[in-house]
């Protein structure tokens, strides 16, 4: 086991039915994540990112969710082969997750320090109630709150708080994985900044390994060891972010970074991606991106891509790398 | 050239349960024909009442807006409907702006009909049709319900509701902040087609900056309330002057792995603009904030067409 990863997800599939019809949210995502490090799953409305991060967590609600296949090992075990009493030792815990709307998250009949030690509580039922409360007012001051508002209530807060406030939450059971879930999206760029940083340097002290689901390259830039880019529920790219960033390879990968307005040189026009992301409730063959790629040919359209190796951890799956060596 | 948009000391206060909300206070700004101002500052600082306020959707408490240098602060009945007619708005949200129940034809035509310049259904029908290719949408939508489309079909369908008068100025609020990237590029592209064609002129009010700094010729930096900086575009990112300003940029997060800027980061939150102080509203949050911030700030020029409110501006440089 020595050499295995923290975490690996491999083949993971997951479908949604509504109203008889499938939805092929996820189709077949493999990756792994080394103890400590930071992942940036990034990909467009719809792509299945915040799927593979409840199928991780185990929160999927199934029905309409129903995973079909995969394994996912974290610390060499495989969670979809749990318990659920198994899971609910091991959510909050050992995973956690941060949701994107720290507005929704919150109760807002309890007051946060109620919210925090009810977490602590619930995973060490040695503390009393009085020593849970204590390590909510740490975790708050942890995250730059004073501890004396641990008796106020979600609406009293700001967003940026509240959000502080889901974070200590989060990490209030020192979590070996946290699935970040679009933390700052509902936030300011100032606060974003402030937030990002914390997560940060939290992660820092207590060596977690963090999967940051975005869609924000910019975000995934500042804060990540590496990168997956998620389109249809594929990776179609992935690789650390010096290597993903510095050679995008994928048509989809640079298609989203040539739609960016860029804030160091000028450009006159955009270079937007063509067409529509694809109706998830048909089952494509080949490459899912080649309907709005410019570059697709028949063999994309057919059979399965294999990821090809581009050196170090860069993959990419596309047939012109296949091809050559290179798109 | 010619300003289409003059404001003089604009206000715009909310009666709220805890005292009065300077939502948009005291702000002076003009906007060229043909041009474009972008207005940016963080959730709350009343970027979308200034606009909304201009476009006469809210009544302003106080000061002035000139149409083409005419005051059309107080405009009424006859009179605001031809201004409308010049001033129009694009929504954030291509969900809620849209009725569910009204087909993108009759959505597009409804303003068509209010104005009473189209004398026959013919007349209006060729007018759909030419407002459809000018925006990009295909005719066999003409009887598509808004649910039937993706969000940036739906923004097209937006857009085409608010040019189709042939206004002068059009207000942007957040046009592209529910789009996603790939499509976003598309819309800001048409946005900017369509500026040229018409010589529209656009305030575009957002939170990206980076969308803000690729479409605007001007931009000007909202606190609380208050202008805090404005300045030709490129100036504005070439040498932010105002603290406020200088820690927004810095927030930004950038793409750009090899070259990682200095973040400034802020102490504390924004606090609100109910029964704020006098002075500057940023110096609760500002490393450089001294006594003097705390008697009103004006707003000085440092460069053409720039102009900053902090009164430290000369010493921080």
């Amino acid at each position: 086991m020595g050499n295995n990863p923290f975490l690996s997800v491999k083949d993971l599939r997951v479908e949604y039915t509504s109203d008889k019809k499938a939805i092929y949210a996820v189709n077949g995502v493999s990756f792994e994540l080394e103890k400590g490090k930071s992942l940036g799953l990034v990909g467009e409305t719809g792509a299945g990112k915040t799927t593979i991060a409840k199928s991780i967590m185990r929160i999927l609600q199934c029905p309409p969710a129903c995973i079909k296949s995969g394994e996912i090992y974290l610390d060499g075990e495989d969670l979809l082969q749990k318990s659920e009493k198994d899971m609910l030792e091991i959510r909050g815990k050992e995973i956690a997750m941060i949701f994107q709307d720290p507005m929704s998250a919150l109760n807002p009949l309890m007051t946060v320090g109620e919210q925090i030690a009810e977490v602590v509580a619930t995973h060490d039922k040695s503390l009393s109630k009085h020593e849970a409360e204590q390590k909510a007012i740490e975790m708050m001051e942890m995250v730059g709150i004073v501890g004396s508002r641990a008796v106020e209530f979600p609406f009293q807060f700001s967003g940026g708080m509240k959000q502080r406030i889901v974070i200590a939450i989060a990490l209030a059971c020192n979590p070996q994985l946290l699935l970040a879930d679009e933390p700052t999206t509902a936030l300011d760029v100032t606060i974003q900044a402030q937030v990002l940083r914390m997560i940060k340097d939290l992660q820092d002290k207590i060596e977690t390994s963090m999967i940051l689901i975005t869609h924000d390259l910019g975000v995934v830039a500042e804060t990540c060891d590496t990168v997956n880019i998620v389109y249809a529920g594929k990776i179609l790219e992935k690789g650390t972010v010096e290597e993903v960033f510095d050679a995008p390879t994928h048509p989809y990968t640079r298609g989203l970074f040539d739609s960016l307005p860029k804030l160091n040189e000028k450009t006159d026009r955009l270079t937007p991606i063509p067409g529509m992301p694809l109706d998830p409730s048909i089952k494509f063959e080949g490459c899912p991106f080649a309907p709005r790629c410019e570059r697709a040919t028949d063999r994309c359209r057919q059979g399965e891509i294999h990821e090809t190796h581009l050196g170090g951890t860069h993959y990419c799956s596309c047939v012109l790398c296949d091809q050559r060596g290179e798109a | 050239m010619a300003p289409v948009i003059e404001i003089r000391n604009l206000k715009k206060y909310f009666g709220v349960a805890a005292g009065t909300n300077h939502a948009v206070d005291d702000i002076t700004m003009t906007i060229e024909k043909g041009t474009t101002m972008g207005v940016v500052g963080e959730s709350g600082c009343g970027k979308s009442t200034l606009g909304r306020t201009i476009i006469r959707l809210l009544e302003p408490t106080a000061g002035n807006i000139l149409l083409n240098g005419e005051d059309i602060t107080h405009a009424k009945g006859h009179q605001l409907t031809k201004v409308r007619e010049k001033m129009q708005i694009i929504f954030q949200d291509p969900y809620s702006s849209l009725n569910p129940r009204m087909s993108v034809e009759d959505t597009v035509s409804e303003p068509l009909v209010i104005s009473k310049k189209y004398k026959s259904k013919a007349e209006i029908n060729d007018a759909i049709t030419e407002i459809f290719s000018l925006v990009g949408i295909d005719q066999r939508f003409r009887n598509a319900y808004p649910h039937e489309m993706d969000g940036g079909r739906r923004q097209r369908v937006g857009i085409a509701r608010a040019i189709a008068l042939n206004p002068e100025f059009v207000m942007c609020d957040e046009p592209v902040s529910a789009l996603d990237v790939s499509v976003q590029a598309a819309v800001l592209n048409l946005l900017m087609d369509l500026q040229e064609q018409r010589k529209l002129t656009y305030m575009f009010v957002t939170h990206d900056l980076s969308v803000v700094k690729h479409i605007s010729t001007n931009i000007s930096v909202m606190y609380l309330g208050q202008l805090v900086e404005t300045s030709p575009s490129d100036e504005l990112f070439d040498m932010p002057l105002h603290p406020y300003t200088k820690a927004l940029l810095s927030a930004i997060p950038s793409t750009d792995i090899h070259h990682k800027k200095e973040q400034i980061l802020m102490k504390g939150e924004i606090t609100s603009a109910i029964n704020p102080k006098p002075g500057c509203r940023f110096a609760p949050r500002c490393p450089h904030a001294t006594e003097a911030c705390s008697q009103p700030q004006a707003l000085q020029e440092v460069g053409k067409n720039h102009f900053v409110s902090c009164c430290r501006v000369k010493e921080l440089g």
